[in-house]
């Protein structure tokens, strides 16, 4: 069990330091000190591991029941409201289970990331509250992942990154369709059956988002 | 090299998040170009988690156990958890993100700080020199904007009732109080007069004042900032 864990724990590492592409070069490197990284990590380090790798729901489960109070009584102070605080819950601890991939132990604890989470998500509950406003900025204020800077000159990095930029403006049922398949490397199939839409859905949504994508290239290259 | 950064308890309030969105993005704006804040940021955001996360001095084991006890036995929590785990992961894979967005004026790009992403898609309005594009933060008084300046150009001398943030985002600018670089964060207030000139341009973030904020506890945080950086 505890070599499972530390391979299952090696792999994520390795997906949180590289990009996808240089993933393949990296492997098996830092093996050794990883492992010894491994041996003393904190319990809630390891459940979010578990989430990430496995969607282990024991895992989620005691980090829940961690969360949960803290979030709560948090969401209480600020918002003032129980069903407010309920919300508060509610939209982090989902941000954790969809998103426990994303969390980098490199860059602090779970704690931090799940204050991050949380209190991103507050500010934009309380903009609602008070200005009756649908609007998102926490995630923008507060990056939950690091906002990186291109490090090597490779051409098509840097169109990925530009694509990216674009992702977001993207209605989010083409960006979804947009990401699976180039990022994820997903099927149609696959995203057809994950996202319970009919496959031509898939191929319309695709088609839509790349000429979407590439409009916005092609302006910004004039 | 930037001299003028946010008073400490500004960063201590926007790691918190309890600063107005006007106020949030000035920060998160300035972090993103100063190495030092940002790094002053992400301590804070550590101990804010510590302190809103970490039950003091008690059985953590325990504490946790009791817990979990309760989810299990709390119907709507039960729920909750069983909607959540019902959910999918995000399709979302690493986030690949630049750090800048671009903003064009008068055949000029600029690249300034991601968090302005979603607020400049609003037109420019121009009087000689000077080009405002108004930020849509609806914050009663408060008025957030990009304020471009052309070469040479001047903001006639202005005083406010409340404060005045200026974060020179590109370019430079000069005042009677001294010369400011690209990431400078200047808080003045009602009493200071100035009237900035730019010899190569600039392009800067301001937010002009609520006083609605001064009477909500934020005052004590604003109040000293004019004396504290001149």
């Amino acid at each position: 069990m505890e070599n499972f864990q530390s391979h299952l724990a090696q792999n994520r590492y390795d997906r949180q330091l590289s990009p996808p592409i240089e993933m393949a070069m990296e492997n098996d490197n830092h093996n050794l000190s990883a492992d010894k990284h491994i041996t003393d990590i904190d319990p809630l380090v390891s459940a979010i591991i578990k989430v990430a790798n496995q969607r282990d729901k024991a895992a989620f489960g005691y980090l829940f029941s961690h969360f949960m109070p803290k979030i709560r009584a948090f969401g209480l102070q600020r918002l003032n409201q129980q069903g407010l605080a309920m919300d508060l819950v509610q939209e982090t601890m989902t941000t954790v289970w969809t998103k426990s991939h994303l969390y980098n132990a490199d860059k602090g604890s779970v704690a931090t990331w799940v204050f991050t989470i949380m209190r991103n998500q507050c500010f934009d509950m309380l903009r609602r509250v008070q200005h009756n406003r649908e609007d998102a900025f926490g995630d923008d204020i507060w990056p939950l992942y690091d906002v990186a800077v291109s490090q090597d000159n490779n051409q098509d990095h840097k169109l990925t990154a530009k694509l990216l930029v674009h992702l977001d403006a993207l209605p989010l049922a083409q960006r979804q369709v947009v990401q699976g398949i180039y990022m994820q490397e997903l099927t149609q199939q696959e995203l057809a059956d994950a996202l319970k839409v009919p496959i031509g859905t898939i191929k319309s949504r695709l088609r839509l988002g790349l000429e979407k994508l590439k409009s916005f290239l092609e302006t910004q290259h004039d | 090299m930037i001299k003028h950064h946010p008073h400490a308890e500004l960063l201590q309030a926007h790691a918190l998040g309890e600063l107005p969105l006007s106020m949030s993005i000035a920060v998160a704006a300035h972090c993103a170009l100063c190495q030092e804040c940002q790094t002053q940021i992400a301590k804070l955001t550590e101990q804010a988690a510590k302190l809103v996360f970490v039950s003091s001095g008690d059985d953590e084991v325990q504490h946790n156990a009791s817990n979990e006890i309760d989810v299990v036995d709390n119907a709507p929590w039960q729920q909750m958890l069983s909607n959540i785990m019902a959910l999918p992961e995000s399709t979302m894979s690493e986030p690949y993100i630049e750090s800048s967005v671009t903003v064009s004026h008068r055949n000029t790009r600029y690249q300034i700080p991601r968090v302005f992403r979603q607020h400049i898609a609003q037109p420019w309005q121009q009087i000689g020199k000077v080009s405002r594009m108004r930020f849509d933060m609806d914050e009663k008084n408060t008025r957030a904007s990009l304020l471009h300046i052309e070469a040479l150009g001047e903001i006639p001398q202005h005083t406010h009732k409340g404060f005045e943030l200026t974060l020179l985002l590109s370019g430079e600018f000069s005042d009677s109080t001294g010369h400011y670089v690209a990431g400078d964060f200047i808080i003045l207030d009602g009493n200071t007069q100035h009237s900035p000139i730019t010899q190569t341009g600039c392009l800067c973030y301001t937010v002009l004042d609520a006083p609605l904020y001064f009477t909500k506890g934020i005052s004590k945080l604003l109040n000293p900032i004019g004396e504290l950086i001149y």
